[in-house]
């Protein structure tokens, strides 16, 4: 079929937005699940770790720690695409901004404060995730029980994580409740009201995991 | 039913063409009457108190769409809503946002969705340009016609156009009034557009894949139209079409 | 000033109006269409049961055709309408249907095989052919002898009204919205247009056009309580009123809806009645059965208002802040039952009375409903008496309703009237020329504006929504559903002084511009005009024909009163309307005055009557056998529609009789 290929791009665009921001958010809780590994003891943690450097694969057992690198070099480009298309969504100009505020004013409407408060999570993961994809990246071979835990507890890091953690938890649940309801599936188990409360239940319980997982760290620091 | 009470209702007024005119709430006291509605008060405010008071209703029956406004943060139809709803007996009444002003609680929908209309092409383009009116006519599903109906209800009130972020923020979104009718006349067996037609129409960033599913559209709709299904039908339809 | 020039002018956007609009322009005419509101907010859209037309698609209308339909809208009428126009009606109805199929409304389609409806309050299972599947449906409606209300479930006027106005949309049509007129532009023998007012900045315009349409639909707004939207208010007829040239026609032909609720008037429909619904009094007695111990509650419309105006009048109404009332009580009918076949009465007291139908009484009171009167207009929709001034709809009086309108009928009058109608328009604008005569034109507007800066700069002080309100309450209170000499006459002199007072007006509101004081002192002077040509008919009419029910006269006269009320304005300084009357021709009539076959049957024969009947006889013995139904009509009353719709409808189960079958069948 011959659509034109301007107007082809906005649904690129908005699938790719979608796609984009549903990778991110399996992995966010993929790791996050990974990291709570700790709440199990150091062993476990040190078990994940070692695993996710591909330690199985390698002769001596140490594997390779540059496969987390390139992980978080996958996920900051990732995140990039999803930054970018999803900022044309953005009131970016003041005029968009006023209408904006001047009809939040008027009106109230949940979900559209849900979505502010995607957006203003959103601009925070922007600021905090590029130094976490930084301090790990760039040393994936400190990943670990002890290592992991003087990055967050002695160098202060659990000041950028722990805001980090409240903005992507935020930002990702609300997110995949809005996937589901913006794409639709017509089974019953996805009312609306139903998924909001799955989306409310899933940030709450990954707070307390992160939360939980960060104190976890404290005795190794 | 409340008897007796003193309402208090915060109006905003402002006259677009009277030079000096700026934008003001105005508070307005009414003794309330057994089964009042908002539609009854503005005309006793009208009557009694300030006779410049603009505001439009029709059919006063929750039918014809013409006096959504925005009542304690809620855009409604004005005529249906009992003042009895409201414990602490003040009512802030707002002109629908994202509409022009013709003067206090007045918006200029009529000319908002004829324009959409328009530039939508929001009416059946059936498969012959005649037919025969003396014959049979053409049979279609039972289920079918009662589908459109669901669809068809649509008042044009343009509560959903004002409680849409996506569209106070990007002035030429064609909102949820679009995409429902858009949708309506998808599933029409009567017409003769093709999925490419839609598509240039709404398959871009001022249509489905512009909309944010904030759902402010379906969330205030006075006539509880599927607007979460059916926008997601259309994305769908048409992401299809792209792939 | 601004001046517009058109071919074909229509004033109002509702169904009747934007039909005739779609018309003329599908004949390549210049076309502008006025309306005070968006075309989609028209009352129209408030029409919920359905329009008739004998399709015959359900087993229920097996057997129906133009004939059946004619009959009915006559009995209907209480043979005050045209009985030629009724032929045309009910000839051109199933193309309406056809047509706005194809202009995308969806209507309600047969399911074949068996399916289970309450018939007489009793489960009755019907059986759907399969031929028939999908196939335009219809139901049921009083007065009726076939199901024949084509419907789209609950929201016919609404799927209609918005399948034709997107259809004028498609045709960019352009509706000049929230644009009032406020006068006719005429030299006394030729209508030239409408001087408007653009309610949003104030200005002044002038529409020159060949053919100038009234679609305002009707005056239920001259009461206090009405089912119609708050713009019926009549301004179309005072429009044509105030020419003082051309006539209306039948004003005091009012028709009042019982079970409306209160305070707003919001019809609830009358199958809480048909389905078992009670109503009760102040005491919470059942009083209907009192009065028609056969019927109760359902004997017909005109009976049930008038007996529930009767007892509210005995003070056994319950005391309101807007007036006593009484009681629908439907919560013997179950909560299942008000769930899901009452679902939209339900709807209506939750959002308009706050309360629970299942479990509460419902406030209702007899309502205005339906103005059979109108613009007076021959049969092509053209004033008699105004060249180039046409009326359509509820605003006219083409008169296919007589003196009670069938429920059904009046939105099937919209679309199959505008269909007519508008060709006849189309053919108007083509034959004659745009006459303009600028002295003429600045006549007209001078008038309107001068008649603004009085009540503007003006020392008036009377107050316009004082006045309009005391006329509701005359009227209300003396034109009601029971009408008797002494107070149609304490409503004409009441009436008369108003206008006097109307004369007086003074606005605290100054501006020029948008300013609802000001539109409401210029309705209000016209309102009353109207107010009087219904008070006036009312009160010159001495018998009681269909919705006119006097209690002094109670038997219909066709000796002395088989006529049409025609009222014009005579003067501007006039305080009264002159009457005067269009007999009704018993010996052109296919369908002499008789028994309706419901209500009472006391009436006054004419004297041509039985003469009629047996001349008819006669003219159908002489024809040959192969005579078919349609030959046998065109024998005793021949009619005529534009050659575009003038072939035969075509049905599912038609069986052609031939003349002698239909003759024994008849003098069964």
């Amino acid at each position: 079929m011959s659509l034109n290929n301007k107007k082809n791009l906005s649904g690129w665009l908005d699938m790719s937005q979608s796609l984009s921001g549903v990778i991110l958010a399996v992995f966010l809780w993929t790791h996050l699940v990974l990291v709570s590994s700790i709440l199990l003891g150091e062993d476990a943690m040190t078990f994940v770790a070692k695993t996710m450097e591909l330690s199985f694969l390698s002769e001596d057992g140490h594997g390779y720690p540059w496969v987390v690198s390139l992980i978080a070099i996958g996920v900051g480009l990732l995140a990039s695409i999803h930054v970018l298309v999803a900022m044309h969504k953005l009131p970016l100009s003041l005029q968009q901004q006023r209408a904006l505020r001047q009809q939040m004013s008027v009106i109230n409407h949940g979900d559209t404060k849900l979505w502010v408060w995607q957006a203003i999570t959103g601009v925070g993961i922007l600021l905090l995730l590029p130094v976490h994809l930084w301090l790990i990246g760039s040393a994936p071979e400190t990943i670990g029980p002890a290592g992991s835990a003087d990055r967050i507890w002695n160098q202060g890091v659990w000041m950028v994580y722990l805001p980090l953690l409240l903005c992507v938890e935020l930002h990702a649940a609300i997110g995949i409740y809005r996937v589901a309801i913006k794409w639709g599936s017509e089974r019953a188990l996805n009312s609306r009201d139903r998924i909001k409360k799955i989306k409310t239940i899933v940030s709450v319980v990954f707070v307390v995991i992160g939360i939980a997982s960060l104190l976890a760290f404290l005795p190794y620091a | 039913m409340s008897q007796g009470r003193t309402l208090t209702f915060n109006i905003f007024r402002y006259d677009p063409q009277e030079p000096g005119d700026k934008p003001k709430m105005v508070k307005y006291q009414i003794e309330e009457a057994p089964g009042m509605t908002v539609f009854i008060a503005l005309n006793m405010l009208r009557e009694k108190q300030d006779p410049s008071l603009q505001f439009d209703f029709v059919c006063r029956a929750g039918i014809c769409g013409s006096c959504a406004m925005v009542i304690n943060g809620f855009p409604t139809l004005a005529c249906r809503t009992l003042t009895s709803k409201y414990p602490k007996a003040e009512i802030t009444l707002m002109p629908l946002p994202g509409f022009e002003l013709i003067g206090d609680l007045s918006v200029n929908t009529g000319k908002f969705m004829r324009e959409l209309a328009e530039r939508l092409k929001l009416w059946l383009h059936p498969k012959a340009d005649e037919v025969d009116i003396h014959r049979i006519e053409a049979p279609m599903a039972p289920e079918e016609a009662a589908k459109l109906y669901e669809l068809e209800r649509c008042v044009e009130c343009g509560v959903c156009v004002s409680a849409c972020a996506t569209k106070q923020m990007r002035d030429t979104f064609v909102g949820a009034v679009g995409m429902m009718k858009i949708a309506r006349f998808e599933l029409d067996s009567r017409d003769t557009r093709s999925v490419e037609d839609f598509y240039h129409v709404i398959g871009n960033q001022d249509g489905v894949f512009g909309c944010m599913t904030l759902l402010g559209c379906q969330d205030n709709c006075p006539k509880d139209l599927p607007h979460m299904q059916q926008i997601a039908y259309l994305r769908r339809k048409m992401a299809t079409a792209l792939v | 000033m601004k001046l517009i020039y058109t071919d074909s002018l229509v004033v109002g956007a509702g169904l009747a109006g934007l039909r005739v609009a779609i018309a003329s322009k599908e004949r390549g005419l210049d076309t502008v269409v006025l309306s005070l509101i968006p075309a989609k907010r028209s009352h129209s859209a408030a029409a919920q049961g359905g329009m008739q037309a004998s399709l015959g698609n359900t087993v229920k209308g097996m057997g129906d055709d133009e004939d059946v339909h004619f009959q009915d809208t006559v009995k209907g009428s209480d043979w005050g309408c045209d009985q030629e126009v009724a032929r045309m009606f009910a000839h051109c109805a199933p193309k309406a249907v056809r047509e706005l199929a194809n202009w995308g409304v969806p209507w309600t389609r047969v399911t074949k095989g068996p399916r289970e409806v309450v018939v007489n309050a009793e489960k009755v299972t019907i059986e759907e052919a399969e031929a028939a599947h999908g196939l335009i449906n219809a139901r049921d409606f009083g007065g009726t002898k076939k199901w024949r209300t084509c419907y789209t479930a609950d929201g016919t006027g609404h799927s209609l009204l918005y399948a034709v106005d997107n259809k004028a949309i498609s045709l960019d049509i352009p509706v000049h919205e929230r644009i009032e007129a406020l006068s006719l532009i005429h030299d006394g023998s030729r209508c030239h247009g409408v001087v408007a007012r653009c309610l949003i900045t104030g200005e002044l315009r002038a529409y020159i056009a060949k053919s100038t349409t009234i679609a305002t639909g009707g005056y239920g707004r001259i009461y206090e309580v009405s089912t119609n939207a708050i713009i019926c208010e009549g301004i179309g007829q005072a429009l044509a009123l105030e020419t003082g040239v051309a006539k209306l026609g039948n004003m005091e032909a009012v028709q009042f809806h019982p079970t409306a609720i209160v305070p707003v008037g919001i019809l609830t429909t009358e199958g809480c009645r048909g389905d078992g619904g009670l109503l009760r009094d102040k005491d919470g007695h059942r009083f209907m059965p009192d009065y028609e111990p056969e019927k109760k509650e359902l004997a017909s419309r005109d009976v049930v208002s008038r007996r529930m105006t009767e007892h509210m009048r005995k003070g056994k109404g319950v005391d309101s802040p807007y007036g006593p009332h009484l009681w629908l009580d439907i919560t013997l009918l179950g909560r299942k039952h008000v769930e899901t076949n009452l679902r939209e009465v339900k709807e209506i007291c939750e959002n308009f009375l706050g309360i629970d139908p299942a479990k509460d009484w419902i406030p209702v009171r007899p309502t205005q409903h339906y103005s059979m009167g109108g613009i007076r207009t021959d049969a092509t929709g053209q004033s008699p008496h105004l060249k180039g001034l046409f009326s359509v709809g509820e605003a006219a009086c083409w008169d296919m309703h007589g003196f009670n309108r069938l429920g059904g009928n009046s939105l099937a009058e919209t679309v199959v009237g505008g269909m007519i109608i508008g060709k006849y328009v189309a053919d108007f604008c083509e034959q004659n020329a745009l006459e303009i005569d600028t002295a003429l034109v600045d006549k007209f507007v001078t008038q309107v504006r001068s008649e603004i800066d009085d009540l503007v700069e003006g020392q008036g002080s009377e107050s316009a929504f004082d006045i309009k309100l005391e006329m509701q309450r005359i009227m209300m209170d003396y034109v009601g559903i029971f009408r008797n000499g002494l107070e149609l006459n304490k409503a004409v002199e009441a009436l008369q002084a108003l206008l006097l007072r109307s004369r007086n007006i003074g606005l605290t509101c100054k501006k020029r511009h948008a300013n609802p004081e000001l539109v409401e002192a210029l309705r209000v002077k016209r309102m009353l005009k109207v107010a009087l040509t219904v008070a006036c008919g009312a009160e010159a009419r001495t018998e009681s024909r269909g919705a006119h029910a006097r209690e002094d006269f109670p038997q219909r006269n066709d000796k002395d009163w088989l006529n049409r009320t025609l009222s014009s304005w005579p003067s501007h300084d006039a305080t009264l309307p002159a009457l005067d009357y269009e007999q009704l021709d018993v010996m052109t009539m296919e369908l002499p005055p008789g028994y309706r076959g419901y209500g009472i049957n006391n009436a006054i024969a004419h004297p041509d009557t039985e003469k009629r009947e047996q001349q008819i006889i006669d003219i159908l013995s002489k024809l040959p056998d192969e005579a078919d139904r349609h030959a046998r009509q065109h024998a005793s009353m021949p009619f005529e529609v534009p050659p575009s719709l003038q072939e035969k409808n075509e049905r599912l189960h038609e069986k052609s009789l031939s003349n002698r079958a239909q003759l024994g069948d008849e003098t069964k």
